[in-house]
C-alpha cells in the first residue's frame, strides 16, 4: 500500500489493524478487495429506515471493536446523517464522504452526482438491493398484504409518480443476467425507462488499500463525526 | 372535536372518513372543526412515522385521505364567506430531488390553515423559485428535500433568494434528516420536523 504524497502520517495507519463494519449490500462489494486478515462485519440492511437506529448499532459495534483494531472502516456514506455523532475510542474511523451507497457502487461522488443531474426521478438498483428485498416489487407486494391490490397500486403509482428511470448499476457481480432481467421486469411492470449503468469498484478499493484522500474522512481516535467533515474541501 | 373521525383517519380507513366528514358537516359541524380533527390526526400520524410505527405507505394514505376530505369541506367554507389568508407562501422540492409525499401534505396543512400556497412541485431550480416568489409577493418560501444532497440545492435557493434582493422573505427547509446544523449551512431561517411545525413557523412569520 502507498500513502498519498503529503499524507506521511497515514503511512503507518495503511499497515494497522483494520477491521470493516459494512451495510449488507456494500460488504458485497468489499468482499472481492479484502486481505484475509481483514474481519469484517455486516449489519443488517433495513437500518437505513431509520437513522437513528442505524447510528446506534453503528456505535454499539465501534465500542465492541475499537480497542481491538487501528482502524475501523465503515461501509457506509452519510446515510441520511446516521454517522453523524460516531466516535471510537482508539481506532480511526474511515468513512467514504458520500452521500449514501449508490456512490459507492458508481465509484464515486461525482458519478452519482453526475447521474443524479441526468435524472432526478432515478429508482436506483443493484444486485445487493435485489437480493434483500428493497424494491418496488417487494414494496408493492407488503402493500397489498396490508390494503388489498386495488388500493396498493394506487400507492405505488403515487410513491413512483416522480420516477422517470430504473437504473440497475452493474457491479460486476456473478450472475448479474439474473439480477438484471428482474431489474428489467421490475421497470416494465412500473413504467419506468431501463437503464444500465457500470459501477466501479474505484472508491472500495481506496477504502480498503488507501489511498485515503479527499474521498474519505479519517476521523481520529476521541473525535466525532460531524457534517461538516463531509461537506469541507480538504 | 370529532374522535371518530380522527380514528378514522389515523386508522387509514379512506372511505370512512370521508363519510364520517360528510355526515358530521350534514349534521351541522363547523368545517373548521373537521379541519380541527384533521390536525389532530396528522399530528399522531406524524407521530408514528417518526417512531417507526408507520411507514411511507401510511403517510401517502393519510395525504390521499386528506385531499379527499378537504374537496368536502372547501367548497363549504367558502359559502361561509371569503376568509381571509394568512399569507402567501411559495413551497417546492428542491432541485435534484424528487420526493413530494411530505411536503404535499405540508403543502395541504399551510392551506387549511389560511395560507396561500403555491407549490411548484419537484426538481425545482433556484431560479423558478426567485421567479415565482417575485410574481407572487409571497414572503415566505418553504424548501423541501429529503435526499442528503438537497442541502446544496437548499443552500444555492438561499442565496439566490438573497442576491436578487428578496431579503425580506423568509426561508424555512423541512425533509429528512434536517437539523440546527443543516439549516445553519444552508443559510435558512428555520427549519421543520413535520408539517405541524412548518404551520407554527409559518403562523410566527405571517
Amino acid at each position: 500500500m502507498t500513502a498519498p504524497a503529503g499524507f506521511d502520517r497515514w503511512t503507518l495507519l495503511y499497515t494497522a489493524k483494520r477491521r470493516v463494519v459494512a451495510c449488507a449490500t456494500v460488504i458485497e462489494e468489499m468482499l472481492g478487495w479484502l486481505p484475509a486478515d481483514v474481519e469484517h462485519e455486516v449489519l443488517d440492511f433495513g437500518l437505513h429506515l431509520r437513522p437513528e437506529k442505524l447510528r446506534e448499532a453503528l456505535q454499539a459495534r465501534i465500542d465492541d471493536q475499537s480497542d481491538g483494531a487501528d482502524v475501523l472502516l465503515l461501509g457506509y456514506g452519510l446515510c441520511s446523517m446516521a454517522v453523524v455523532g460516531l466516535q471510537a475510542r482508539k481506532a480511526h474511523l474511515v468513512i467514504p464522504r458520500t452521500d449514501d451507497c449508490i456512490a459507492i457502487f458508481l465509484g464515486s461522488c461525482a458519478a452519482y452526482k453526475e447521474q443524479s443531474k441526468k435524472e432526478p426521478g432515478t429508482y436506483y438498483l443493484t444486485k445487493g438491493w435485489i437480493e434483500v428485498g428493497d424494491t418496488p416489487f417487494e414494496e408493492h407486494k407488503k402493500m397489498v398484504e396490508k390494503y388489498g391490490e386495488a388500493k396498493a397500486r394506487r400507492l405505488t403509482q403515487i410513491l413512483l409518480k416522480n420516477y422517470r428511470r430504473l437504473a440497475f448499476i452493474n457491479t460486476g457481480q456473478y450472475e448479474i443476467e439474473r439480477f438484471r432481467e428482474y431489474a428489467q421486469k421490475t421497470a416494465e411492470s412500473f413504467d419506468l425507462r431501463f437503464e444500465e449503468i457500470e459501477g466501479s469498484p474505484a472508491l472500495v478499493q481506496k477504502m480498503v488499500n488507501g489511498p485515503w484522500d479527499d474521498e474519505f474522512l479519517v476521523v481520529e481516535p476521541g473525535q466525532m463525526v460531524t457534517y461538516t467533515d463531509f461537506i469541507t474541501p480538504r | 372535536m370529532s374522535q371518530e373521525l380522527i380514528d378514522a383517519i389515523t386508522d387509514m380507513r379512506e372511505e370512512d372518513a370521508v363519510a364520517i366528514t360528510k355526515k358530521l358537516l350534514d349534521g351541522g359541524a363547523s368545517p373548521v372543526a373537521v379541519l380541527d380533527a384533521c390536525r389532530e390526526a396528522m399530528g399522531i400520524i406524524g407521530m408514528r412515522f417518526e417512531t417507526g410505527e408507520s411507514f411511507m405507505p401510511e403517510l401517502i394514505l393519510a395525504g390521499e385521505i386528506l385531499a379527499q376530505i378537504s374537496a368536502v369541506v372547501k367548497p363549504r367554507m367558502q359559502q361561509g364567506g371569503e376568509d381571509k389568508k394568512l399569507g402567501k407562501i411559495v413551497l417546492g422540492t428542491v432541485q435534484g430531488d424528487i420526493h413530494d409525499i411530505a411536503k404535499d401534505i405540508v403543502g395541504f396543512m399551510l392551506d387549511i390553515n389560511g395560507f396561500e400556497v403555491t407549490d411548484l412541485g419537484v426538481d425545482v431550480a433556484p431560479e423558478k423559485f426567485v421567479e415565482t416568489v417575485k410574481s407572487t409577493g409571497a414572503k415566505i418560501v418553504g424548501l423541501s428535500g429529503f435526499l442528503t444532497l438537497a442541502f446544496d440545492p437548499m443552500k444555492h435557493t438561499v442565496e439566490a433568494l438573497k442576491a436578487a434582493g428578496l431579503t425580506d422573505v423568509k426561508v424555512m427547509i423541512g425533509g429528512g434528516q434536517i437539523d440546527e446544523n443543516i439549516r445553519q449551512y444552508t443559510g435558512a431561517d428555520a427549519y421543520g420536523k413535520d408539517a405541524m411545525a412548518a404551520v407554527a413557523i409559518a403562523k410566527s412569520w405571517a
